[in-house]
């Protein structure tokens, strides 16, 4: 625990009020700056290190994995069919003998790359809507809320299998289907916070400033969900990990020769009693990456919530 | 709500799904007026204005309750009435298990904040609640077939919903149970952690209120100021809770329901995308739309008897 003397940061609209302790009544105390009051909650969160270090690994295998392949995703090795695993196969081959390491770091790439896109587009549009909703008002706030509301009860799965299948497995399909079909339940939650933010004054002095609408609600609201929103895409890399996996499970999602590891799975799953290593690795390879991401997730909560009980003694 | 719902599937179903491809490549080769004579009976024909097809077959549903037939012309409704008791049956079952294991661990890690007990049920529970669901209902299998080699006989079930040829109260009681419970295993695996934390956290905020320390301080033991006055509070927002998440068991139980090769409507839902059925398609989402209103109107009412401030007029 060290702590070396730092300036204030500056007094930015806006992130003022998740900075820790003013000071002023303990002199003698050293300051941190906000990332490392953070880095420092998100250390002792034990869980919460292990699902980076987890994630890391992953991310590296998905990487750097294929350098170390011997076999490429789609190449056929005749003379090793449904071979359980060995030197030559590590992770085994399936019955037309691709190798499976292979495809699990492709799949592995594949499905981490969609589910990065698709948390990235449902914090952006979810954060516009839902603050843009709360700041104009009025009609505005209306027609979000009324798509909003609609999309809720609409058979969203039932609408994303139906589009996905019809792309025939184009993956920027797929993944511009799941972020359409996943913002609104985060935009409603912004909603709802946002209402409360629209009456801080340093909104009011921005608007009576004369700043234009739009550029309040990117400079001085989106900022002060900030939090939120790391935490809504940690949970949307997992949302949509599983919904991705889910759909090329059932044949509707990333289709042959590309593969993701949902299909991969569903390729193990039929001969899950026979060949159980092409379940196995594959399975192994998607609940580490779930649960590694709702680890992280839940120890940013802790960390950048101000109330947090965990945060205690900074 | 459900009606407008269904209405939209139906027109979104037309634009994603083609029933015209059923009859495209097949051998011999089907001339068009062959594949016309096929689909224009059966409301499919997509020379038809979209309008008229629509009101043929909504006229169809509000006068005689007959909700189409598919590409190979077979009834809908057959197919729903028999397969949404098989849906019913694996989806009740497995929300009541996992809302009552739910609230039973939240009240439990509750009362045991940050001790031993506590840490290890929410371990458990981060890590279960972040299982994809197809990971977990095939680990089951797994699980199962060598706990089926092991004893000798088949205990659990890994396919279907029922065994053929058994007859007799009790014997179709023990066959069910086989075979329902590794779909419910799995979709209680995965389910019932979200009601552990929310009602976790319900709880915390309950105990530390002024009016369970006055139960306390009337001389009532921890257990029972929890259980009459803490308890009751915290059940409120977890039974709406309830009401929201069947769509996602609903989603869970397409997935389970094609693993353990169950013919509910789950395995409805992909048999009917693969083969551009497009009434079906409109079927199970009017379906889902259903219990989800099911579901709020339960909600209601299990609000209504346990808020005393909430009066039905």
């Amino acid at each position: 625990m060290t702590s070396r003397p730092i300036p204030l940061n500056d007094p930015d609209a806006g992130d003022d009020t998740t900075t820790p302790g003013s000071g002023h009544d303990a002199p003698e105390r050293k300051r941190l700056t906000k990332w490392q009051l953070y880095s420092r909650r998100f250390a002792r969160n034990r869980p919460a290190v292990a699902g980076v270090v987890i994630f890391a690994l992953l991310v590296a295998f998905a990487l750097f994995g294929s350098f170390f392949a011997k076999y490429d995703h789609v190449e056929l090795d005749f003379l090793a069919l449904s071979d359980p695993p060995s030197p030559e196969h590590w992770f085994g081959t399936n019955n037309s003998g691709n190798d499976l390491y292979a495809m699990v770091v492709v799949g592995l790439q594949r499905s981490l790359l969609i589910a990065v896109v698709v948390a990235v587009g449902t914090t952006v549009l979810s954060a516009l809507v839902g603050t843009a909703a709360a700041y104009f008002g009025g009609r505005v706030e209306r027609v979000s809320l009324f798509v909003i509301h609609f999309l809720m009860v609409a058979p969203t799965f039932l609408l994303l299998a139906m589009m996905s299948n019809d792309s025939g497995g184009d993956w920027k399909v797929i993944a511009l289907v799941l972020i359409l079909v996943s913002w609104f339940f985060q935009a409603r939650t912004i909603w709802t916070m946002s209402l409360s933010l629209r009456e801080r004054e340093f909104v009011h002095a921005a608007r009576y400033m004369g700043v234009p609408g739009l550029r309040i609600v990117l400079r001085h609201m989106i900022p002060n969900i900030g939090s939120l929103l790391v935490i809504n895409f940690t949970l949307g890399v997992v949302g949509a990990v599983m919904a991705e996996t889910g759909l090329s499970f059932l044949g509707f999602g990333v289709k042959l020769p590309d593969v993701s590891l949902g299909s991969l799975i569903g390729i193990g799953a039929s001969s899950i009693s026979s060949a159980p290593w092409l379940f196995a690795f594959p399975a192994a390879a998607l609940t580490l990456l779930t649960v590694s991401m709702a680890l992280i997730a839940d120890g940013l909560r802790d960390a950048l919530d101000p109330t947090s009980a965990a945060g205690g003694r900074a | 709500m459900v009606v407008a719902v269904t209405n939209l599937t139906y027109f979104l179903a037309w634009a994603y799904l083609d029933p015209r491809a059923n009859y495209v490549g097949r051998r011999p080769p089907l001339s068009e007026e062959q594949i016309v004579n096929l689909l224009e009976p059966r409301d499919l024909y997509d020379g038809t204005p979209l309008l008229v097809r629509w009101w043929h077959w909504f006229s169809g549903i509000l006068f005689h309750w007959d909700w189409g037939v598919g590409p190979t012309g077979q009834s809908v409704n057959e197919q729903v009435a028999y397969r949404m008791w098989v849906s019913a049956e694996l989806m009740l079952g497995a929300t009541i298990l996992l809302t009552v294991l739910g609230i039973a661990l939240g009240v439990y890690s509750a009362s045991r904040q940050y001790r031993l007990g506590d840490r290890i049920a929410q371990g458990t529970s981060i890590i279960t609640m972040n299982i994809p669901i197809v990971v977990a209902a095939l680990g089951l299998v797994l699980l199962a077939i060598a706990f089926n080699e092991t004893v000798g006989t088949t205990v659990f079930y890994v396919t279907g919903s029922s065994s053929i040829g058994v007859s007799g109260f009790f014997p179709v009681l023990v066959d069910t149970l086989q075979h329902i419970a590794l779909p419910t295993l799995a979709l209680v695996l995965i389910g019932y952690a979200q009601y552990h934390f929310l009602q976790r956290s319900l709880l915390l905020d309950n105990i530390k209120s002024d009016y369970v320390r006055m139960a306390r301080a009337k001389g009532l033991t921890k257990q029972q100021a929890i259980r009459k006055h803490a308890l009751r509070t915290s059940l409120i927002p977890v039974t709406t809770q309830v009401a929201f998440s069947i769509p996602a068991v609903f989603t869970g139980a397409v997935l389970t329901e094609s693993i353990f090769a169950w013919k509910g409507m789950g395995q409805y839902f992909i048999e009917t995308i693969t083969k551009n059925d497009i009434h079906g398609v409109v079927a199970v989402a009017a379906f889902g739309a259903v219990i989800t209103a099911f579901g709020a109107i339960l909600a209601d009412i299990a609000v209504v008897v346990l808020d005393p401030r909430v009066r039905v007029s």
